[in-house]
């Protein structure tokens, strides 16, 4: 085990450089380029806040962070996931010609949408600073936390998925249904005091998706400290899904190239 | 001498080829309604069969065999990438490797820019990498392409590339899979001169060709394989006839 995270360690020039250069060319030849991960969430927020602001009569001022705030955070597991189960198939010549520990792939990947999200953010905060200023405070801080929390909770759940994809090319298509029914049952556009009053509480509390946007949501719409329960929440995902990658790969990681 | 080595205990080594089989929903459907033997099955290879060797610093060893022997798969199992199914498998050193060179490039990348990525590939840091670009640049000599995407290169040029960023930085163990094959005549030459200078400098090579003249230059030891086993271990001239007599025999 020791050996494989300081194999990781020592080709971190190698995924940086992969993670930096997927996000080159994300943008490549665009002219909106790196303003399109700005832009994007932004515009799907206006145009759903006034829809559900008419169809729910809510002060779409006030909802729209909510909701943005879930779209961006809901976006970077899609993505991460999704393309992280594809992550070995992607780098199939690399895997082909150089002994690197399996993990940096799906860290490349997680971490291009880590980027991705983090400069989305700014839209956020810009919003919440301009309708919501008596919100911000110390508890703000708390607010970062959020990255490398889903980080630690994507990144293994996307290696552990890379695994079975190398071989089962049926999983991206299966996961996107899954994706789509934990966005139902999660509180990414309606709000947690929905699920409450519809009696589906457990929804929330057992869901480490509302706990990690309560890190975000508790200081930046309601200048509050996250609970500690939320960051436990996190952290005991993190660990169970890092214990199922290790599981899984700790017989696969060397069958992966069969599959390629 | 280093305690650089390799040592190989009845290696056995099986592709696992279960996951090419049909399973696709298509195949069922089709399946019920086709004859039963339409399909040939298909079954894991057995590639390498109880290989015990051992390769001590300084050696030069050649692999011989026909095509489907098991040479490359040999140097990609020695390279780490190829996981053995029984027996122990021990390689001391730095193990640098040509097997498929323009492998991993980025098409929409300039060739500056891949240099960088394939010497992160090779395990090198960025600092090295800048330092070693101009002479990587001099070498694979394509004039201003180097400032374009690769996809615009031509395939010579992209192996001439490739060439010169792989053979920049040796190893104490070099594996060599019949490289060079394109290029013009001015650069095989430049290239052969570099890739001896590889060979000099690394202390165990393993090389597998066809090229039996390039087989008696290089190598003092060659292994003949035939069908994934061993069957011949000792000097060149012997292991070539005892290589004849297998193909012929075979063929």
């Amino acid at each position: 085990m020791t050996p494989y995270v300081l194999g990781i360690y020592e080709s971190r020039y190698f995924w940086t450089h992969l993670a930096f250069s997927d996000l080159r060319s994300k943008w490549r030849r665009s002219f909106l380029g790196v303003a399109w991960s700005i832009v994007q969430p932004l515009g799907l927020t206006i145009l759903l806040a006034v829809v559900f602001g008419k169809m729910f009569h809510q002060n779409i001022v006030e909802f729209a962070p909510y909701i943005l705030s879930g779209m961006i955070t809901w976006d970077f597991f899609v993505a991460t996931l999704t393309g992280g189960s594809l992550s070995f198939v992607q780098a199939d010549a690399y895997i082909k010609q150089y002994r690197h520990p399996l993990a940096i792939y799906t860290l490349r990947t997680t971490l291009t949408n880590l980027m991705v999200w983090m400069m989305a953010s700014l839209s956020l905060i810009g919003w919440v600073l301009v309708v919501k200023p008596q919100s911000f405070g110390w508890c703000w801080l708390a607010a970062p936390l959020v990255f490398p929390l889903a980080a630690f909770m994507a990144w293994p759940l996307a290696t552990g998925l890379a695994y079975i994809g190398a071989r089962f090319r049926d999983l991206p298509h299966a996961l996107t249904l899954v994706l789509q029914a934990m966005y139902f049952v999660s509180p990414i556009y309606f709000e947690a005091q929905m699920f409450r009053n519809g009696g589906l509480g457990a929804l929330l509390d057992y869901n480490p998706i509302y706990h990690l946007l309560e890190i975000v949501r508790a200081p930046l719409l309601r200048g509050e400290w996250p609970t500690a329960a939320n960051f436990a929440m996190c952290v005991a995902a993190a660990a169970f899904f890092s214990a199922l990658a290790v599981v899984i790969g700790r017989s696969a990681e060397r069958k992966v190239i069969f599959y390629l | 001498m280093t305690g650089n080595g390799i040592r190989l205990d009845k290696v056995n080594l099986h592709y696992s080829l279960a996951a090419f089989k049909e399973r696709s929903l298509k195949a069922l459907i089709t399946g019920a309604f086709a004859a039963s033997n339409a399909r040939p099955a298909v079954h894991d290879i057995h590639a390498l069969k109880n290989i015990c060797l051992e390769i001590g610093p300084g050696e030069r060893v050649g692999l011989l065999g026909h095509n489907g022997a098991g040479k490359s798969t040999f140097l990609k199992m020695v390279a780490g990438l190829y996981p053995i199914s029984s027996g122990s498998r021990y390689v001391q050193g730095t193990v640098r490797s040509l097997f498929d060179l323009s492998l991993g490039f980025e098409p929409d990348a300039t060739g500056r820019e891949n240099i960088l990525y394939r010497g992160l590939l090779l395990g090198l840091t960025p600092k090295f990498m800048r330092s070693m670009e101009e002479p990587i640049v001099a070498f694979a000599d394509i004039g201003e392409f180097i400032d374009y995407p690769i996809k615009t290169y031509s395939a010579g040029m992209q192996v001439r590339l490739a060439f010169a960023i792989s053979t920049m930085v040796g190893g104490d163990i070099l594996l060599l899979d019949e490289v060079i094959g394109a290029g013009d005549a001015n650069f095989m030459q430049r290239a052969k001169a570099r890739i001896t200078k590889l060979i000099e400098d690394s202390e165990i090579l393993i090389l597998a060709s066809h090229d039996f003249g390039a087989l008696r230059d290089i190598c003092e030891r060659v292994l003949v394989l035939h069908h994934g086993e061993v069957k011949f271990d000792g000097t060149v001239n012997p292991a070539i006839s005892e290589y004849k007599e297998l193909t012929g025999a075979s063929a």
